[in-house]
């Protein structure tokens, strides 16, 4: 079992708040992304799960029993650092060992020298062995077992700082932007090798991160946190196609959602930059902002199309994809669309045509709520 | 590669002041020690080892061996864990551990002359403040605490402070009994190091990562001596290396607050090397004694060097 929830949690550092009244249920074996911009207190939340951090008020239930006032070694969870915070002075052996041995080995067991002569010991030394080295083979680091952390690449070392994590099989995983210290291709690397591990331990991940990225490949739900609340939780697909606010649309995307303002007229029929948008919105709002993701811009040369014009200022060409920030004339802000390499480049300072490519587009309030 | 020779240019400065105000005097102080030269003397004979032999025979030189080696042997380990204590202690203050700091730094910033002239007048037996403290908290509180009344083997007729209470204030004369003398020098001597550890020590606990000690906690250490076990402790192993090797050179050296107060007594219970060194080189005149002695406790000092250098280094650094 491995069921996490929270219950109208508020936490404040002085006075600022950086919690608000959040509420968050974690089911059992689900892969759950906490993810928000920088400072707005995702890794707050998690050590409050982990019971390193004290919430000013508000509950915290692991597998049904309040854990409020129980400390952190005594929630049986187990958290993979940032840092890793592996100890520097033991071997990736040592590292391993050491939840089993605190939480197995009795106080005189644990002892230097007399240690040795109490008799369980030796048996509860064997189970042990077999834990580390069936949790080595698995995250493949069996040969690194006897160097120091600081003898190890940053990708082994955050291997060893799972397997420490993963040695005593605890009720839930609390990971800490355990990724954002590795070099681009191994990060994308570990995503999926962290996805399979998921897969195949059927433990509940609370994952916490700045990259939406990371966030929309590996979770089976993510919860956008922005500025101490929790505006979304639903499955990466859903929090994408279907954000429920103009922030959670915004901050989720790459490149950022182009928004636009629009006139809604008494039928409901909404326009922007001379463009109608075929569904009717039911609302009574007059003006409104329209959310569109640069893939729904195209590029068209076909006048008939509705469209309007703008000119290319910058050119961001990936290989697969090459998104254009043009410059429309009325507006300050800059528009991202996305354009195919195979229709060929357009140079800066060239006039183009833009429309939809899909006629879908979403309605936000000027507020940032969503006309649906 | 261009094969330059302008490297021999840079360093031959540095190499020539090294031999000149290092390397050659020690030499020179080896030479000296197997002569019977003395300062001012125009000839000198060669001895062989006669100078050392009077060293390891005399009892003199037995007693400065011994008094030096109890002072290193009580001031290192006390000061260093009378430091870390301190500054763990200090490291969980919230508030006022400026004040605790600066106290405990002080006496490694005043001059250590004028510090002994004030623990003379602190230890005088008949006028000094300590023994008038004793003197008038016969019979009290400070009796029962003192004279470890309070622990069950310790009665209260025959415990040091009631003796002395007993036989008209005959409380110890510090550093005028040669019973006391040493053990007095190497309290003043602790009181002077420790508080030069603990900020030696305030410094390696701030650069231990605090996710380490998240990560314990996570692990399942849940008492305070489990988590200075697995990372405290381990993590300041450098700077108790440093911390141990500093305070055991210094306590070699040890010699003014022993000019100051004892001069060496009595009965040669203070008389530490540096001590035997001045006394006998500069204030006796016998160089070549003093050179013999210097040898010594330069072995000494190239021996702890290593041993540092080469066995606890290795375990330290990681």
């Amino acid at each position: 079992m491995g069921t996490i929830s929270l219950k109208n949690i508020n936490k404040s550092f002085g006075s600022t708040e950086v919690l608000k009244q959040l509420s968050l249920d974690i089911q059992d074996g689900e892969f759950l992304t906490l993810v928000g911009p920088s400072g707005c207190g995702k890794s707050t939340l998690l050590k409050i799960i982990a019971g390193l951090e004290q919430q000013n008020s508000g509950d915290v239930i692991i597998d049904d029993k309040n854990v409020n006032s129980t400390r952190a070694s005594k929630r049986d969870l187990a958290m993979v650092f940032q840092s890793y915070a592996l100890y520097p002075h033991l071997t990736v052996r040592k590292n391993l060992e050491t939840p089993l041995k605190l939480r197995d080995y009795s106080f005189v067991e644990r002892l230097p020298l007399v240690g040795n002569f109490v008799p369980s010991r030796k048996e509860k030394k064997k189970s042990i062995d077999d834990l580390v080295f069936k949790t080595s083979e698995t995250l493949k680091i069996t040969e690194l077992l006897d160097r120091k952390p600081g003898q190890l690449s940053g990708g082994q070392r955050q291997r060893a700082a799972l397997g420490r994590a993963m040695v005593r099989e605890p009720v839930a995983f609390l990971m800490d932007e355990p990724l954002s210290n590795l070099d681009a291709a191994l990060r994308v690397h570990m995503r999926s090798e962290l996805s399979e591990l998921h897969n195949s331990l059927k433990t509940t991940f609370i994952y916490v991160t700045h990259d939406q990225a990371e966030a929309l490949t590996m979770s089976t739900r993510m919860a956008v946190m922005i500025d101490g609340e929790l505006l979304q939780l639903d499955t990466p697909s859903e929090v994408y196609n279907n954000p429920s606010s103009l922030r959670v649309a915004e901050f989720v995307g790459s490149p950022k959602i182009n928004t636009f303002a629009a006139q809604i007229s008494s039928d409901g029929s909404v326009e922007f930059m001379g463009i109608k948008l075929e569904r009717k919105f039911n609302t009574n709002s007059q003006k409104a902002l329209v959310a569109v993701r640069p893939e729904h811009l195209e590029i068209t040369k076909d006048s008939n199309k509705p469209a309007f014009e703008a000119t290319v200022s910058y050119r961001e060409n990936l290989g697969s994809d090459i998104f254009y920030h043009v410059q429309v004339d009325q507006s300050e802000s800059k528009i991202i669309v996305r354009g195919s390499p195979q229709a060929g480049l357009i140079s800066n300072g060239e006039t183009v045509r833009i429309s939809l490519s899909h006629a879908e587009a979403m309605l936000f309030e000027t507020s940032g709520e969503r006309i649906r | 590669m261009h094969h330059s020779k302008a490297h021999i240019w840079f360093v031959w400065p540095a190499i020539i002041l090294m031999i000149v105000i290092l390397i050659l005097p020690i030499f020179l102080a080896g030479g000296i020690s197997f002569t019977n030269y003395n300062l001012g003397n125009s000839s000198f004979e060669w001895v062989g080892t006669e100078n050392y032999e009077k060293m390891f025979s005399r009892k003199t030189y037995i007693k400065m061996i011994i008094s030096t080696a109890t002072y290193v042997l009580i001031v290192v380990p006390v000061s260093v864990v009378l430091g870390l204590v301190a500054a763990i202690m200090l490291n969980s203050l919230r508030f006022g551990a400026d004040i605790y700091k600066t106290i405990f730094f002080l006496p490694v910033m005043a001059t250590l002359l004028a510090m002994a002239i004030a623990w003379e007048f602190t230890l005088h037996p008949t006028l000094g403040i300590i023994n008038s403290f004793l003197a008038n908290g016969c019979g009290g509180i400070r009796e029962f605490i003192l004279g470890f009344h309070w622990l069950p083997w310790v009665s209260s007729e025959d415990s040091w402070y009631s003796v002395a209470c007993a036989n008209n204030m005959d409380f110890p004369y510090w550093l005028k009994d040669k019973k006391t003398a040493i053990w007095t020098i190497c309290f003043i001597g602790v009181w002077q190091a420790f508080g030069f550890n603990m900020v030696l020590y305030l410094a390696g606990l701030t650069s231990i990562p605090r996710e380490l000690y998240h990560a314990a906690e996570m692990d399942g250490a849940q008492s305070t001596w489990e988590q200075f076990k697995l990372v405290t402790w381990p993590m300041l192993g450098p700077t108790t290396l440093f911390v141990v090797t500093i305070t055991t050179i210094r306590s070699f050296q040890v010699f003014d607050t022993i000019e100051i107060l004892t001069k060496g007594g009595p009965a040669k219970t203070t008389y530490v090397m540096m001590y035997a060194i001045f006394e006998k080189a500069i204030q006796q005149n016998i160089t070549s004694i003093g050179a013999a002695i210097t040898v010594v406790f330069i072995i000494f000092i190239i021996l702890l060097t290593f041993f540092q250098r080469y066995v606890i280094e290795k375990r330290v650094h990681y």
